[in-house]
């Protein structure tokens, strides 16, 4: 079953245009010159349900703006989409009782009261039966190990630790579709961790649809099958992310362990990355020379007692797509 | 992949009976409530002090009317006990709008910094969702004080009572929705903050003098544009003589308030540009 | 030191010393300018309700005078009463800012008395406010009633304003100050706010209260401020005049010597703490 269909969704702001100066704020109060920024070009992609895809893209790309199209938040200017067969600007209400969302910047805790205030809160606003509120709520607060912090006022949480209520409270409700604005920005390794794992445990378990902005490749990498790179307002990628990290990963890094200290090596399209006693790293460009040519070419030459073959990390493919297909795509 | 559970809580709310709907939306704002309170018992302190100097602030105003009405005894044909039913009406009804639906006086501000979002991704209706998640916590001591005002100078019949609560409902209405049609104002121009406030500033002072004072084309005004007469003329139209046609016209304010106010709102929302700021500094 | 400076006299530099602070806290003020206008808009609005109230009450009553007040001089008291109440700068956010934050400390260390530094800044927006809020006010005076006559009562009210800003910053430090012990002055400074409007006589002249309350009222520091100068003005009296400009400073020495007791006792306080 299709859980977001999007066709030709954009969303263009007016803003305000104003001259330099107080001359020009007096001219701006007299007659307002407006001018259209475009937030959004018209995009369509659709995402089956169960499928976690990760909405990826640079500051300003439009991915919150999309996100808050979807849930119903801002109205586009033009195109359709579908949420779990509701059109989310206009059935809003109905939807947002399947659907659940987590703002990184915005919370929806109550701030001054302990988390477990809110999820009392949400899960009147669910309307859910008290039996099965309890049961999830049990469930959650033991999936993200917030047990110890449930009635302490949020205020006095750590961000790690709020982040972790927000996203539980979010998902109270059970929704089939969840959309995570940043879940993990501003944590620390740990508390990433902790939460990618719950967030994907509900996803195999539950069968929960995910889409996420971020800009961890860690949550592209862990928790993502799919990845979808937006810039400037258009969609410049969609790509499975294995296939994306295929495409896109045409360099290899080679870790060797040597049983004897490595002497020159030089080879077309391999850089030495670093090189000392018995261990000797290597940067491998695979659309100059295939990995097997450049192993061949180690294996001939020294006594290998260990090698790992990496890939760089996720964020120098992002950063690679975004510099590459922005500018093709804009 | 759906459990029993999930089967039934899918049920679209429209689907469900009216009575069950209606229960869900009391229970919702019920909680909201408590939690507002248990919010403003956090600090109780505070909460102490800033609804004690609310209480001051109103007695400065009780002084001034016990020192003119020692000399004068009566104002084009308000008394005493009008003045101060008046004051007992207008600072309940006033607290009530700041405590049970404290955000009708930041709309606009919420609008400003992109704060309806949460709002906007639940399934309850936006605005009234937006009214009351805050509480006023000075505004307890208003709601207070206007109580002690009711108990002192009020009638204690039951018809009294009856009448007193009717004074406080359409005051409280008038208050919330007078806000929500100011501050909502904010979806379609930059900067309703300041405006808003000072719009509202000049319906509660004005509602907190005796409508007979004024004539001609400033009383037009306070039953039309500022509609504070409203409000300041309950002790006399309704508690007093129960004049039928001042009330079908406070009833019609409300109501076309309410009507404007929700929809301006609504409007506003679906131009609503959120929080992401993107060109909205100026 | 140069050895021509040294035929200023003392006096004088600190004198220019002052003048500075109190010249360069106008000219930053003045950017607040439509701000400032903008807020007056309240002192319109209650204005134009009490010219009603009044109004009614005169026809009321059936008479021209009210506790020897005409109509229209009460009118214009109540416009000089307002005027000089929503003028007074919020000097106690600043010095509990100050306190707390430990501030307070750094202004020590400079050749310049901490309460005469507050003083003169007080004055200088204090000024600039009334001179706003007196224009505004005036507008709405002279629309209503024609140029006024005051004649004397001018340069009276000018030689009391002095003296009423001063009771005013005197009290209203003393307030502040007590942030070296309490969390916060807020309240307090409320309170004596609420004190101006009543007994001060923003909202009423003394001559309305009762008997009792004011002779209570004859005691207390709080007319000097807001009362005496409107009283002044609207209705001079050159043997009033005298004795009230002398209680205003009579009032001004224990109050000056309060505030300096505080503020000793609360930088003791900071140095034992260490701030």
């Amino acid at each position: 079953m299709t859980a977001l269909t999007v066709e030709g969704l954009a969303k263009r702001f007016v803003t305000k245009h104003k001259q330099e100066g107080l001359a020009g704020s007096m001219r701006a109060l007299l007659r307002p010159q407006t001018k259209e920024k475009i937030a959004v070009h018209p995009i369509a992609f659709t995402v089956q349900e169960g499928e976690s895809v990760a909405f990826l893209g640079p500051n300003g790309a439009g991915k919150s703006t999309t996100i808050k199209m979807l849930t119903g938040i801002l109205h586009p200017s033009e195109g359709y989409a579908e949420v779990l067969g509701l059109c989310p600007w206009k059935e809003r209400q109905r939807l947002a009782y399947g659907i659940g969302s987590v703002f990184g910047q915005k919370s929806q805790l109550w701030y001054h009261l302990p988390a477990s205030d809110s999820f009392e809160l949400m899960s009147r606003i669910y309307e859910m039966g008290r039996e099965d509120y309890r049961r999830r709520r049990s469930e959650l607060v033991e999936r993200f190990g917030i047990g110890p912090y449930l009635h302490m006022p949020v205020r006095r949480l750590s961000l790690g630790e709020r982040m972790r209520c927000e996203i539980a409270a979010a998902l109270l409700h059970r929704p089939r579709v969840v959309f995570l604005d940043e879940p993990t920005i501003g944590l620390d390794v740990i508390a990433k961790q902790t939460i990618r794992e719950a967030i994907l445990e509900m996803n195999r378990e539950e069968g929960t649809t995910l889409f996420i902005t971020s800009h961890d490749s860690g949550d592209v990498e862990q928790l993502c099958d799919r990845a979808i790179v937006i810039n400037y307002g258009r969609i410049i990628l969609d790509d499975p992310v294995p296939e994306m990290k295929r495409k896109y990963l045409t360099y290899k890094r080679i870790r060797l362990e040597l049983e004897e200290p490595a002497e020159e090596i030089e080879l077309p399209g391999v850089e030495v990355l670093r090189a000392g006693g018995t261990a000797l790293e290597l940067g491998v460009r695979t659309e100059e020379v295939r990995i097997e040519e450049v192993l061949g070419a180690i294996v001939g030459r020294f006594r290998v007692k260990d090698v790992t073959i990496e890939d760089p990390p996720m964020e120098e493919v992002i950063s690679f797509i975004y510099g590459k297909l922005g500018k093709e795509g804009g | 992949m759906l459990t029993e559970a999930n089967q039934s809580r899918l049920l679209p709310p429209a689907e469900r009976p009216v009575l069950a709907r209606a229960t869900a939306l009391a229970r919702f704002v019920w909680t909201c409530w408590k939690l507002n309170l248990a919010g403003a018992m956090e600090f109780r302190m505070s909460f102490l002090l800033t609804a004690g100097m609310m209480m001051v602030n109103n007695t400065v105003w009780m002084f001034f009317w016990a020192v003119y009405f020692h000399r004068f005894p009566i104002v084009n044909g308000w008394g005493l006990e009008d003045v101060m039913m008046m004051w007992a009406v207008s600072t309940t009804g006033f607290g009530l709008s700041a405590t049970l639906f404290g955000n009708c006086y930041r709309i606009a501000g919420l609008v400003a910094s992109g704060q309806l979002d949460v709002y906007a991704a639940q399934p309850k209706p936006v605005l009234l969702h937006v009214l009351i998640t805050r509480m006023s916590v000075s505004a307890i001591g208003d709601v207070l004080y206007g109580l002690l005002l009711y108990a002192i100078f009020g009638e204690h019949t039951l018809l009294g009572a009856c009448k007193f609560i009717a004074a406080l409902l359409l005051a409280t209405a008038i208050f919330v929705f007078y806000n929500t049609l100011v501050q909502s104002l904010a979806f379609y121009i930059g900067n309703a903050e300041g405006l808003g406030l000072q719009m509202f500033n000049i319906v509660l002072t004005f509602s907190t003098y005796p409508t007979d004072i004024f004539r001609g084309f400033s009383k037009l005004l306070l039953f039309t544009v500022v509609p504070a007469a409203f409000i300041s003329y309950l002790p006399i139209g309704l508690l007093r003589e129960t004049n039928g046609l001042f009330l079908a016209g406070a009833l019609l304010m409300a109501l076309a308030l309410a009507a404007g106010g929700t929809l301006l709102f609504y409007r506003g929302l679906a131009r609503y540009t959120s929080g992401n700021q993107i060109g909205l500094r100026m | 030191m140069r050895a021509d400076t040294f035929g200023e006299s003392l006096l004088s530099r600190k004198w220019h010393k002052y003048a500075a602070v109190g010249r360069i806290t106008v000219s930053s003020q003045l950017a607040y300018l439509a701000d400032f206008f903008i807020r007056t808009l309240f002192l319109v609005v209650i204005i134009y309700i009490f010219m009603q109230l009044w109004k009614v009450t005169y026809e009321g009553v059936g008479e021209t005078t009210i506790a020897g007040y005409a109509y229209r001089d009460l009118i214009w008291y109540l416009i000089f009463a307002e005027a000089i109440i929503l003028a007074s700068p919020r000097v106690n956010l600043t010095v509990e800012e100050e306190v707390k934050s430990g501030a307070v400390a750094y202004r020590l260390t400079r050749p310049l008395s901490y309460i005469g530094y507050h003083y003169v800044a007080y004055l200088g927006e204090a000024a600039l406010r009334l001179a706003v809020n007196l224009i505004v006010g005036g507008l709405l005076g002279v629309l209503a009633f024609g140029v006024p006559s005051f004649g004397w009562g001018w340069g009276a009210f000018a030689a009391m304003l002095l003296g009423a800003l001063t009771v005013n910053f005197l009290l209203r430090m003393a307030l502040s100050l007590c942030a070296f012990w309490v969390e916060e002055t807020q309240g307090l400074v409320f309170v004596y706010d609420k004190l101006l409007f009543t007994i001060g006589g923003m909202m009423l002249p003394l001559e309305l209260f009762p008997d009792l309350l004011r002779r209570v009222c004859a005691w207390l520091p709080f007319q000097t401020v807001v009362y005496f100068p409107s009283k002044t003005i609207v209705a001079f009296d050159a043997a009033q005049f005298p004795q009230m400009l002398l209680l205003q400073w009579v009032w001004v020495i224990p109050l000056a010597a309060l505030v300096g007791w505080i503020y000793a006792k609360g930088v003791k306080k900071l140095n034992v703490n260490g701030g």
